[in-house]
């Protein structure tokens, strides 16, 4: 959905950069272009203009003119102004003035048909052109220009006639003109390639409207825009210099639609590529940080769940994905370490303070035990050193004197008191003893009770423990006895105290060890594997640590995980005893077994633990 | 100033939080050597059988009693400020809920330094360099460990007396 909203908005952003800064861009050009084209259609009459200006100036300062206007060439006529020659000169009229303003000589053709030049109402003397055309005040005066006739505009140059080498007096004048009709513009049109065309100053021609001065701006142009075409007019002035044709030119709007076109393409480009650039964003972005990333928060759940600290991701994507995953590892490692730790101290602390306490509480109930005992001894000590039988004896005895033997008869009373008040003090010690004795068993009877909290289970990789317990072996002895451990350890987790699990597989382990050491095999060896098992219905590891010692008869298998057995010589034994361990493994949820093919086969002990997730 | 009882009589000060204890350190410190009876029946005997009687002197001793190592201190003050201290203070080590046998300890030194203090515990919780630290000095001070014999604690306590 946000990938959707983000093309749409590139989408109208590309339009509104295309429509709102490229289009007015060819809008310009186009512009520039409608100017260019008026000014080459003003240009190219302005050329005719200058072209007959210049055909004028070939005939009027010439001598044989100058010798036909002032009389001294009459054959002039005869020889130059024949009727081919305005053909000849591209001209569409021409006439020849003498200095007084006589009009010796005229012609006018439309199309193939002569007519007569006062039919153009600009060559006789009533016409307001005529001072200008047929008299000249000066050897450089020259008319040039337009000029409305009755029969069209006309394009026309008059010249003085003077001498070929330009010097007067002005003899006459020479005018010459040519029609502004269609055959000019075509040509004009077809020179120019731009489509013009004129009309006169003041009539609607094909604009809707009268143009007047007013409507062209202070560059002397005025510009219509349609759909199609953008049309340009300017004025072109008459040889007065007044407004007399509308110049106009239509300049198609091919820009801005190649321009609009170039827009469109551009956009179906730009979109192509933006859909495109967000496909690939979308995959790269899948496969370089989502995936990782889920990848990351499904480690994180499965963490979460199992409160396994232990698993690695090993995300290796080389970049800062791959990265975060790597301090994510370190720092989980980290924690699982720490929490290993304190878990272990928290253990020996509880430990360490329960033993105190018990300690404490049972010497203190030892102190009047001992003190009740140390009266006893004096009390029994001071009657074993009465002499009781000798004062009877003395008594007894014939010759004892009277007063001698009342003082033995007083001694053996006193001395029987003194065992009967002695006999009441020891029942008081002896009471004494006793109540400190069952307070004793008090406190050791509590103690049972806090010795069946079963301590913290733990998600445990098997070759973690296993590795350390088997650090139990005593280190420089000099005996060959190998330690193998499964390569698959590692894949098996269970649930249970670590501490433990430590002091069970150490126990196994030294067991295992004193066992080989006992037959002195020179080949001796321990393994520990593990394999799953389900027992009622529960998902349990099986951990199995077999030796090549002495193993045991079938009698002493079914004994040997009782209080007090031992298969070990007096003085001999160590570790916690294999009836510790049955309890301990019992208080993870878990049993205990062994097997031997018997003496001298070796041994097996199995340890069942449930499993735990995350292997 | 603190003045010394002089006679033969021992003013002990006892704090432990087992009324047991205490009862028995009552008795250990409190029972006369010998009783009058029994005196009476060593000089019949010594002339009846020519043997001599035990001419031996029992100490005696002066008990105060207490449960707590705040009482303790108390007493040790007021003794002290009568003019009467204790001659020795025997303290346990742990007396809950009050302060412990140490602190009271290091209180009473400074109240008075010439007392012989003995600590009496269950268990070693505080190391002997700590306690010599805490309550010095070292000649003045005494450790014994429970369980142990009332009636030879009080001819050690008489001992260290006499030797000072």
């Amino acid at each position: 959905m946000t990938l959707l909203l983000t093309i749409t908005a590139f989408a109208l952003i590309s339009y509104a950069i295309l429509s709102g800064v490229i289009t007015p861009t060819f809008e310009n050009l186009e512009l520039s272009a409608a100017r260019t084209d008026l000014v080459r259609a003003e240009r190219a009459i302005v050329a005719d203009l200058e072209n007959l200006s210049a055909v004028t100036a070939d005939w009027a300062p010439w001598d044989d003119i100058y010798d036909y206007v002032s009389g001294h060439y009459p054959g002039f006529e005869k020889s130059n102004l024949v009727r081919p020659t305005l053909a000849n000169l591209g001209l569409d009229m021409m006439a020849v003035y003498a200095r007084d303003g006589e009009l010796m000589w005229s012609q006018l053709l439309i199309g193939s048909e002569e007519h007569n030049v006062g039919e153009l109402g600009i060559l006789s003397p009533e016409d307001a052109a005529y001072n200008f055309l047929a008299k000249h005040h000066g050897e450089t005066h020259k008319t040039l220009g337009i000029v409305r006739t009755a029969m069209g505009p006309m394009l026309v140059s008059s010249q003085p006639i003077l001498r070929s080498d330009y010097t007067g007096p002005i003899a006459g004048a020479v005018v010459m003109a040519q029609f502004m009709n269609n055959s000019l513009l075509a040509r004009l049109r077809e020179r120019t390639e731009v489509n013009m065309e004129w009309f006169y100053f003041g009539d609607a021609g094909r604009h809707d409207s009268i143009i007047d001065s007013n409507m062209i701006g202070e560059n002397g142009i005025k510009i219509d825009t349609s759909e199609l075409a953008i049309s340009s007019y300017t004025l072109l002035m008459d040889i007065f210099g007044n407004p007399v044709l509308v110049l106009g030119t239509d300049t198609p709007r091919d820009i801005t639609g190649l321009g609009e076109q170039t827009v469109t393409a551009a956009m179906l480009f730009l979109l192509s590529a933006g859909v495109l650039v967000a496909i690939v964003m979308w995959f790269l972005l899948r496969n370089t940080i989502l995936a990782p990333i889920e990848l990351l928060t499904s480690h994180m759940n499965e963490i979460r769940k199992s409160g396994d600290l232990s698993a690695n991701l090993d995300l290796d994507t080389g970049d800062e994905v791959g990265s975060l995953a790597a301090q994510f590892d370190i720092l989980t490692s980290e924690v699982h370490e720490a929490r290993k730790a304190l878990l272990a101290q928290s253990f020996k602390a509880g430990k360490a303070d329960t033993a105190a306490e018990v300690l404490h509480n049972i010497r203190n109930a030892m102190t009047p035990m001992i003190n009740g005992i140390d009266r006893l001894k004096k009390a029994f000590r001071a009657a074993d050193d009465l002499r009781i039988s000798e004062a009877t004896a003395q008594l007894l005895d014939p010759k004892c004197e009277p007063d001698r033997a009342a003082k033995y008869s007083e001694y053996i009373n006193a001395s029987f008191d003194h065992v009967r008040s002695a006999n009441v003090d020891a029942s008081e010690d002896m009471n004494i003893v006793m109540s400190q004795a069952h307070q004793i068993k008090a406190i050791l009877t509590d103690q049972e009770k806090f010795a069946n909290v079963a301590p913290v289970a733990e998600n445990i990789v098997i070759d973690e423990v296993v590795g350390e317990a088997a650090n139990v072996i005593p280190k420089g002895t000099g005996s060959n006895i190998s330690v193998d451990l499964d390569d698959e350890l590692n894949r098996y987790r269970v649930l249970a105290h670590r501490t433990g699990l430590l002091q069970i597989l150490g126990n196994l382990i030294l067991n295992a060890y004193e066992s080989i050491e006992r037959v002195q095999r020179s080949d001796g060896r321990i393994s520990l594997s593990a394999i799953d098992a389900v027992i009622d219905d529960k998902a349990m590891v099986r951990l199995t640590v077999r030796d090549n010692g002495t193993g045991f008869t079938k009698d002493v298998c079914n004994r040997i995980f009782r209080r007090g057995f031992t298969s070990k010589r007096e003085g001999d034994t160590s570790g916690l005893g294999l009836h510790w361990c049955a309890n301990a493994v019992s208080s993870m949820g878990g049993r205990i077994s062994a097997e031997s093919l018997g003496t001298g086969q070796g041994a097996e002990f199995h340890v069942l633990l449930p499993a735990a997730q995350g292997g | 100033m603190n003045t010394r009882h002089s006679d033969e009589c021992i003013r002990v000060l006892i704090a432990d939080d087992d009324e047991h204890i205490l009862n028995a350190y009552k008795e250990a410190f409190s029972e006369p050597g010998s009783t009058r009876e029994v005196k009476a029946l060593d000089a019949l005997a010594a002339e009846l059988f020519d043997a001599e009687a035990d001419a031996a002197e029992e100490p005696h001793f002066d008990v105060v009693a207490c449960s707590q190592g705040d009482d303790a201190i108390s007493l040790a003050e007021k003794a002290s400020n009568d003019g009467d201290p204790f001659d020795v203070v025997i303290l346990d080590v742990r007396m809950p809920p009050g302060i412990d046998g140490v602190e009271a300890g290091s209180q009473i030194r400074k109240l008075d330094p010439n007392i012989e203090i003995v600590f009496v515990t269950g268990f070693s919780d505080v190391p002997l360099e700590e306690l010599q630290r805490r309550v010095p000095p070292p000649m003045k001070l005494h450790y014994f460990s429970k369980p142990l014999s009332f009636i030879q604690l009080a001819q050690d306590v008489a001992s260290m007396v006499k030797a000072h």
